[in-house]
């Protein structure tokens, strides 16, 4: 009974994502196609990744609006160094995700230890990396090739991509350290109470650096996967992905003002993001349509959350 | 009847326990009429019934013979109640001349007419010698006294029929006190009913007319003000100092120090603080609100900073100075805050998370064990008598005597052998209260050491070894037990307030 009540949380939008599926099934017959679900997996190791990061972030009432252009620096990074200096793609992954620690850590730098706001200084990077992005790139989308396809790509004999597979392990990792270790409870004290949280002994600051700079590093290794998923470093990618991190991480039952959230239901948010956008363009809903009933999903997961708030059980 | 101004009936208000019971008051047309009591005597609940910020259970209140029933602060103005919170409410990024305009601005249409607004705030702040204040100038440039001078120029400008003045001279020096007093005459001469509420006891005697005396809720006296002295009513407010004898064994540990306090200054600590807790022993400190009883234990746990001295932490025969506040944790010193909500529970979070928090900070190991912790928190739940459904319930559901016990469970289980608690019982039921006691007493012959800082006097000659004394953010007295009354030591509360040189130390130290 106390398992079932502990993990009332996902269980609920686990079965919000049955039903999803069931009802989209129902209404379109081929759904459950294989070519659906490709494109559905396709779609997603890049926004779990981030909506992962996004939701540490969240915890500690925190914010980090800066992940949709860190992404895209972090692809023409890697763009620009495996195509025009030729370095080996594994080491330009790798740059391109200590680029997204360092937007990262210098997010967290100064919002720990100068005390400035989250929105503030990670609205000031999303412009910064995003203008970076254009300078690196050239304002061009750069062709990487092949190469780097192959993480994208379904591996022969297990049938999804590395991409996803990575994605699924940054998942459980984070899941681990939320629920399991004494640095994830540390973060839910602090964004519960800070003020209670310093007087129990812990320094909010290191802690906050190091969700901020988890999250710029998760949005490099997004980065990855994105310029994997388009074969090139399109500079232009991922605009707007934070709201849809922020959105999927809403919906698994995070709350904004911090102390309340759950990994697993961060990537169950993911899951019900990308099978209603696929599943809207299934059933032949319009663009302007799918942004609507989109919208109105996540208004509608949030007033379901609160009202759950106040009725437990 | 008729010239009555303001009379209660039968007013009652309780949260859990009853704050204010039975009272009666009346107030006449240009009366001013001092409330004194000890902290948590009911006072400034009985001013935020009045001003319409707090409902009340029963009873009824006539304004010039008329039934008041204010909902909200808004009622009040509207009614003619004009008050000062002893809560300054200032709003910094405003100017002196809007901040006491806020309720009603004059305007012109809808544009704000300032030069009507900076004619009239500067006649006020004339009246109550602020003339060294520009009215345009930013609230937050001023010192903790002109606040106050500010709070009072607001609740005079507006035209009103009951005047509350909740500790209005708190921070101000002899003579500006004096002009404030002055104004207040002025006030009262129109036939404003005036409730003036004080510590300075020898203040309210000279100001006054007559003088009600409340303790534990209840009215205890009513008198005409040049017929008391100052001895009668601290006499009145404890109640003869009762003292409750209790033996308390000796413990043998008694000797050895377990923290020490050398030569402190804070911000908020104008002296010097030297201050043992030994092991095996409790120390009180008393003091009244805003005495610096908080900021002296908080200094204590390194979440202040230190201006000058040191604490030092003595484990056997090592000595260890803290440098912060989880310095403090990792050696073993507990903390409890005053605010229980802000400081201590963690909104949200389960019974168990709120219990174990620091001692997972201490353990070496990075992850928790699931089946040890949920162990060792019943067993606490248990040693404590907290009453929760399940451990993965919100603290919030719990009673605020259970949320206070899962906080004590928390340094508990964390080994703390300092605890530094402050107003460990505020807001707890009595049975509660006994039970803190007892635990209390349960550690200290276990040999822990525990400063407790308590605004109830008689809780702390309860269960204290040795009461300190603070008054005024200067530590005046020490009593040790059995050598003490509750008389000498609420006496010793207010010194440092009636000393014309100490308020003007407070004075200069002020707010940057």
């Amino acid at each position: 009974m106390n398992a079932i009540r502990r993990h009332a949380e996902e269980n609920f939008i686990v079965l919000s994502l049955i039903l999803l599926i069931v009802f989209f099934s129902w209404l379109s017959d081929n759904f459950f196609s294989v070519i659906t679900l490709k494109t559905i997996l396709n779609q997603l190791p890049a926004l779990t990744v981030v909506t992962v990061g996004m939701t540490l972030v969240l915890i500690v009432a925190g914010i980090d609006l800066s992940v949709g252009s860190v992404l895209s620096l972090s692809a023409t990074v890697i763009g620009v160094l495996v195509v025009g200096w030729h370095i080996p793609l594994p080491l330009a992954c790798l740059a391109g995700i200590v680029t997204g620690l360092a937007c990262g850590a210098a997010n967290g730098a100064l919002v720990a230890f100068f005390r400035l706001p989250a929105f503030i200084v990670t609205l000031g990077m999303l412009e910064m990396a995003r203008g970076l992005a254009y300078i690196v790139n050239n304002s061009q989308t750069v062709y990487i090739g092949s190469s780097i396809q192959a993480i994208a790509l379904p591996l022969p004999g297990v049938g999804v991509s590395l991409a996803l597979l990575i994605a699924i392990g940054v998942v459980a990792a984070g899941h681990f350290m939320m629920t399991r270790t004494v640095f994830g409870r540390h973060l839910t004290a602090i964004g519960s109470n800070e003020q209670a949280a310093r007087m129990s002994g812990i320094d909010a600051r290191p802690h906050r650096l190091f969700v901020l700079a988890l999250s710029g590093a998760l949005a490099g290794l997004g980065g990855v996967f994105n310029a994997a998923y388009l074969g090139s470093a399109d500079p232009n990618a991922g605009i707007g992905l934070e709201l849809s991190a922020i959105a999927a991480a809403v919906i698994g039952g995070t709350s904004l003002m911090g102390g309340r959230g759950s990994v697993l239901g961060a990537f169950v948010g993911v899951l019900i993001i990308s099978i209603l956008q696929s599943g809207l363009a299934q059933i032949g809903v319009s663009e302007p349509s799918k942004r609507l009933i989109t919208g109105a999903v996540i208004i509608s997961a949030v007033l379901l959350d609160r009202w759950r708030q106040k009725h437990p059980q | 009847m008729k010239d009555l101004r303001l009379s209660i009936r039968n007013l009652n208000k309780s949260y859990n326990v009853p704050v204010l019971k039975n009272v009666n008051l009346s107030i006449g047309r240009g009366e001013i009429h001092a409330i004194v009591g000890e902290n948590g005597a009911g006072k400034s609940t009985l001013i935020n019934v009045l001003t319409g910020l707090t409902p009340r259970d029963s009873g009824s209140i006539f304004l010039d013979g008329e039934s008041y029933e204010p909902d909200s602060a808004g009622d009040g103005f509207a009614a003619g109640v004009s008050f000062t919170s002893q809560e300054l409410s200032i709003v910094e990024s405003l100017t002196v001349a809007e901040n006491i305009f806020l309720r009603q601005l004059p305007r012109r249409h809808a544009i704000v007419d300032k030069s009507a607004l900076h004619a009239a705030a500067r006649a006020l702040l004339d009246r109550v010698g602020l003339d060294y204040v520009a009215t345009d100038s930013r609230a937050a440039s001023l010192s903790l006294a002109d606040r106050q001078l500010l709070e009072f120029a607001k609740a005079i400008n507006a035209e009103c029929r009951l005047l509350l003045l909740d500790e209005p001279t708190a921070a101000l020096t002899e003579q500006q006190a004096d002009r404030v007093h002055a104004v207040i005459r002025e006030i009262a001469a129109q036939g404003v009913g005036v409730i003036y509420i004080s510590h300075r006891l020898d203040d309210v005697l000279g100001v006054s007319d007559s003088v009600t005396v409340l303790r534990d809720g209840a009215v205890i006296s009513t008198t005409a003000a040049d017929s008391s002295s100052a001895a009668d009513l601290v006499s009145l407010m404890t109640g003869g100092g009762v003292i409750r004898p209790r033996d308390l064994a000796a413990t043998d540990a008694a000797s050895r120090p377990a923290l020490v306090v050398e030569n402190m200054c804070t911000a908020n600590l104008p002296d010097s603080v030297n201050l043992t807790c030994h092991e095996g022993e409790i120390v009180g400190i008393a003091g009244l609100a805003g005495s610096g009883k908080s900021e002296l234990l908080r200094a204590m746990f390194r979440l202040d900073l230190l201006h000058s001295g040191q604490v030092i932490r003595h484990i056997k025969s090592e000595t260890v100075q803290i440098q912060s506040a989880r310095h403090a944790v990792r050696n073993g010193i507990g903390f409890l805050g005053e605010n229980r909500q802000t400081m201590g529970i963690f909104p949200g979070q389960g019974v168990l998370t709120n219990m174990m928090l620091p001692d997972i900070l201490r353990s070496a190991a990075c992850t928790v064990d699931a089946t040890v912790e949920k162990t060792v928190a019943k067993q606490l739940g248990k040693r404590l008598a907290i009453r929760y459904n399940s451990l993965q319930q919100d603290i919030r559901e719990l009673s605020g005597g259970n949320q206070q016990k899962v906080l004590i469970a928390r340094w508990l289980n964390a080994g703390s052998a300092v605890l530094l608690l402050d107003e460990p019982t505020r807001g707890v039921d009595v049975g509660t209260k006994q039970a803190i006691y007892e635990l209390l007493f349960e550690l200290r012959s276990n040999g822990n050491a525990i400063v407790i800082a308590s605004s109830e006097t008689d809780e702390l000659m309860t269960v204290c070894d040795r009461i300190l004394v603070l008054s005024n953010r200067h530590l005046v007295a020490e009593f040790n037990r059995g050598l003490w009354s509750e008389e000498e030591i609420l006496s010793a509360s207010f010194s440092a307030y009636t000393d014309n040189t100490m308020s003007e130390m407070s004075q200069s130290e002020g707010v940057q």
